[in-house]
């Protein structure tokens, strides 16, 4: 049977739809199937959601009634059940009384502890309709949103304030109270043109109802809509829409019934940088850019809600608005380029990155120490003096008008300044791109000194914020650490940077001098510890199995870039035959050497064939593989390694590793600790799960 | 059209929504959430309509009269309605169109925009309303006042007069708009612009400034003192304007500018606390 439920809201961020939708579509599933109202493997079972800026809609098709139950209620033991002469003790009848059942009505039932008197009882299935208005106030009041709110004299804590709830099952009403908001049986359409209620009977009138009222509920649909329109209005001008993914997502969310308008500006604003003009129509006015060819053209494209711009009015209106900000943004690049990069540096001294951390000076000369390290850990040592450069200027824009106007412009307005004072490309495009990755989906810098600054940088942030005891939480992390961490973690794999992370982080401890409150070890400690949980969190957003992650991690952070080939290498590897063995063997080697001190193998003990065929094998395979782990090659010498297999298994067949001399016992478990070491080069192959063993 | 009329429409239209309307309060302030007709009036839990327009000084907006949106003195109309109604955004919405803006014809939208203030130790959740891409109001659910949880939650719509009007007149120019039929903004304002927009970048004296900040700042403390909350607060309030010239005249540092923001907001914390205790609320 048929379920709509939507909560209208005044307008929410794009990223609380986001976050309330999945949690609606989990929750509400959840609760059906423990509720046995809907069958995740039949039909029906569907349940979608969908979301505007103002509506979060969920659907479903649902099982009508539960199935009944039958339950059983244990009462005393047969044991004590019946008097000598055959009749029932008080006992039994006092059991009767208190469930209200007569007493023929009583079984014997046996369970595990043994045989006893019982009432069965059959539970009828609840309906639907009277099971959901009792679980979805929760679902409804337990969504959690990035930042929440209170309105009018309630308590309760919202995206936004809830306009109200429409819910109806099979077409009726379903009545239920959230935090003293009635549902309703209407809908109404978009709200400034199309207020009125809508009365609709199932979903698919629903849908086709608010269509007709200007609201797609779809956000897929929206966004369609959008490009078609798009393409539309650039067709005559056989141009492009410059492609803003980000900000057609917004757009999709931010209109229940897209309208598209051009509109034009003055050709003399297309002297400045792209960047310049596309960030002046994008923030504030959410405009798009409009291309043909590289070329940037004098017009934009702005996206309505459900007003057609019959007048014209939008358009110009936006227009107006747009010059202003244009002339702003003419007026800051003029001035900015008075004062050369290097000459404002030197104020970076009166900006405080944190107040016991020191200045934009302070960070950009440790940058540059760091820096200058890194540059000749990754091969790229000739380029020190271009690294230098970077890091002494890449802060600088922080000063300029362009920036403060535009604050996502950091970064970027450097580039774009230090370009026009003729710094070479390296330089330039390294200050350009030094705030990259800003997200997961953002790419990494672009270049090599890109990276390298990219990477000091934010490294250069962890250990100064983590150095001063403050903590980071689930909600609190003020700084965006977690976001650096995330950033550096996508360069190292991306730019394939190859380094002793510990090393580079020993290097930034040491660089802070006396600034940081803890002790250099445990700060270390507590950095890779960091570190060690974003790259959890990244491996496992690329796809990749827990134990595979579990088993390259549990060493700790060393090289990153080489944890992840390992774990490419694990993954490439996952479904052979030979390396679910392989793996079984390992943890039999864990095993037996739990709890074991070292030895050394001594070859003179070696007496049984097993076990001397086991040390060549091992000692050729270490020496082959030796140069791979070197050179990053992990998935050959993953390859290689897996050949040990027979080798083990023929020596765990035929020798005795339990031996009764010890010298000889010992000799043998020192001899798998050498192959247990090997292994462990590649991962703690006992942290990976088999099918079908359980852990 | 004119500004004026403007301001007589709102002040209809508010009045009839329930609005006491306060005269503009006789300070120098950064924007109408700074007066105590919102300041002291969201703290407490009684229910207040308050709507009043508020000259709003900025001093590093000064652009000498030469930018035609940019001015370091514009007119506010501000509206508080404590608890926030359930319909509020309709009635904002018909309050447009009272004004006479046809929404059939043009794109109004609710963007999102959480407002803070750290001087006063406020913050709110709500949106910059755009009117074609023009953002003519902010509109805001106050969920923290003096560093207090405020409760019932007041709603504040702050309209931006000369924007507005701009929209309304359909000009380009601030100096252009109409005050009165008479009027222009430029016979009104531009002069006052060009001398403040020199006093505040140039000629506002440093030392004296600071001198007085200090004044200002001790003195607040001193009432605080004495539960003289009013004046304890106007001191806050000459406090923060002080500052704001020594902000435009270049003179604060960053270390400087955020210890005396903590300094203003410890201040205005403490005020809002015994404010409540008094008032026997939240």
């Amino acid at each position: 049977m048929e379920f709509v439920l939507e909560i209208n809201t005044e307008e929410m961020p794009l990223l609380h739809v986001k976050a309330a939708l999945q949690q609606l579509k989990r929750n509400f599933e959840d609760v059906l199937v423990s509720k046995g109202l809907v069958d995740k493997k039949k039909k029906p079972g569907k349940i979608e959601t969908f979301g505007t800026c103002r509506r979060l809609i969920i659907y479903g098709d649902l099982i009508a009634y539960q199935r009944n139950k039958e339950e059983i209620i244990f009462g005393p033991p047969k044991s004590v059940a019946f008097a000598p002469n055959g009749s029932l003790t008080p006992a039994v009848m006092g059991f009767a009384r208190s469930l209200g059942v007569k007493v023929d009505s009583l079984e014997v039932v046996s369970n595990e502890k043994g045989e006893y008197i019982a009432v069965k009882k059959i539970q009828k299935g609840r309906s639907a309709k009277d099971v959901l208005p009792q679980v979805l106030p929760d679902i409804i009041t337990g969504l959690s949103f990035p930042k929440m709110m209170r309105w009018g004299a309630n308590d309760f804590k919202f995206s936004r304030p809830i306009k109200y709830i429409f819910c109806i099952l099979e077409g009726e009403q379903l009545s239920f109270m959230v935090n003293g908001i009635s549902t309703i049986d209407f809908t109404t359409g978009h709200k400034l043109y199309f207020p009125a209620p809508i009365k609709v009977k199932s979903f698919q009138e629903y849908r086709r109802l608010l269509k007709k009222n200007k609201v797609l509920i779809e956000e897929k649909t929206r966004k369609a809509r959008i490009k078609n329109l798009i393409e539309k209005k650039l067709a005559p001008l056989e141009a492009q829409c410059f492609p803003d993914e980000k900000l057609l997502d917004k757009l999709a969310n931010d209109v229940e019934y897209p309208y598209v308008f051009l509109g034009a500006f003055p050709k003399k604003y297309l002297n400045l940088p792209i960047e310049i003009l596309s960030t002046a129509m994008r923030e504030g006015q959410n405009l798009l850019s409009v291309i043909k060819g590289k070329k940037q053209l004098p017009v934009f494209l702005g996206v309505t809600d459900a007003c057609n711009d019959a007048k014209g009015f939008v358009s110009k209106g936006n227009e107006r608005v747009l010059k202003a900000r244009l002339e702003d943004a003419r007026f800051f690049w003029e001035q900015d380029s008075k004062i050369p990069l290097k000459e404002r540096a030197k104020n970076l001294r009166q900006v405080v990155f944190q107040e016991s951390l020191g200045s934009y000076e302070d960070k950009s000369e440790r940058i540059k120490k760091n820096a200058l390290y890194l540059v000749n850990k990754v091969d790229a040592g000739k380029k020190k003096q271009q690294i230098k450069q970077a890091a002494e200027l890449c802060k600088a824009d922080l000063l300029t008008e362009m920036v403060r106007e535009f604050p996502s412009l950091q970064g970027k307005a450097g580039g774009i300044y230090a370009r026009k004072e003729k710094y070479s490309f390296a330089v330039w495009k390294a200050i350009y791109e030094h705030y990259q990755p800003v997200s997961l989906d953002d790419p990494s810098p672009s270049s090599l000194i890109g990276a390298i600054l990219a990477v000091c940088d934010k490294l250069d942030s962890i250990v100064g914020v983590l150095g001063l005891e403050i903590e980071i939480s689930g909600s609190k992390d003020p700084f965006g650490l977690r976001r650096n961490a995330q950033g550096i973690c996508s360069i190292v794999l991306d730019k394939k940077l190859d380094f002793s992370f510990p090393r580079l982080l020993d290097k930034v401890i040491k660089v802070y001098e006396d600034c940081l409150i803890k002790n250099r070890s445990e700060l270390k400690e507590i950095c890779l510890e960091f570190f060690k949980n974003r790259l959890e969190y990244i491996f496992s957003h690329l796809g990749f199995r827990y134990d595979l992650i579990n088993a390259v991690l549990s060493s700790g952070v060393d090289n990153i870039y080489y944890i992840f080939l390992k774990l490419k290498a694990l993954d490439s590897l996952k479904n052979n035959s030979k390396f679910k063995t392989l793996i079984l063997t390992a943890k039999r080697v864990n095993n037996i050497l739990r709890a074991q001190p070292k030895y050394r193998v001594n070859q003179d003990l070696l007496i049984e064939k097993g076990e001397r065929e086991l040390y060549t094998t091992h000692s050729i395979i270490r020496d082959n593989v030796r140069p791979l782990f070197s050179s990053g090659d992990f998935s050959k010498a993953q390859r290689i390694v897996l050949t040990i297999g027979s080798s083990i298994d023929n020596f765990f067949d035929n020798v005795l590793v339990m031996a009764e001399d010890k010298r000889i016992k010992r000799n043998r478990l020192a001899l798998l600790q050498q192959v247990s070491k090997l292994f462990s080069q590649i991962a703690d192959y006992s942290e990976v799960v088999i099918e079908g063993e359980k852990d | 059209m004119s500004i004026q009329n403007l301001i007589m429409n709102l002040q209809k239209y508010w009045a009839a929504q329930g609005c006491y309307l306060a005269q503009s309060y006789d300070m120098e302030v950064g924007a109408g959430t700074m007066t105590p007709d919102t300041f002291f009036r969201v703290l407490d839990k009684k229910p207040w309509r308050v709507a009043y327009v508020q000259p709003s000084r900025r001093p590093t907006d000064g652009r000498y009269g030469e930018n035609p949106h940019r001015v370091q003195k514009h007119f506010q109309y501000q509206v508080i309605i404590k608890p926030s109604p359930p319909d509020i955004q309709q009635w904002y919405i018909q309050s447009l169109a009272a004004l006479g803006v046809n929404l059939k014809y043009h794109d109004l939208r609710f963007d999102e925009d959480n407002w803070e203030s750290p001087t006063i130790g406020a913050w709110g959740v709500g949106w910059q309303v755009l009117l074609d891409g023009l953002e003519i109001a902010q509109f805001t659910y106050f969920q923290q006042a003096g560093g207090i949880e405020t409760f019932p939650v007041p709603v504040e719509i702050t309209y931006g007069l000369e924007r507005l009007e701009m929209f309304l007149e359909g000009k380009d120019d601030i100096y252009d708009l109409q005050w009165s039929d008479d009027v222009s903004y430029r016979d009104l304002r531009i002069e006052e612009e060009r001398e403040f927009s020199e006093f505040n970048f140039n000629h506002a004296d440093i030392k004296s400034l600071q001198k007085k900040f200090s004044l200002t700042s001790e003195e607040a403390g001193k009432l605080i003192e004495k539960n003289l909350l009013f004046p304890a607060y106007d001191m806050c309030l000459k406090s923060s304007h002080l500052f704001n010239l020594l902000d435009s005249r270049g003179a604060v540092s960053v270390t400087e500018r955020v210890k005396k923001i903590a300094q203003i907001r410890n201040l205005v914390t403490k005020i809002a606390q015994k404010y409540t205790s008094r008032e026997g609320s939240s």
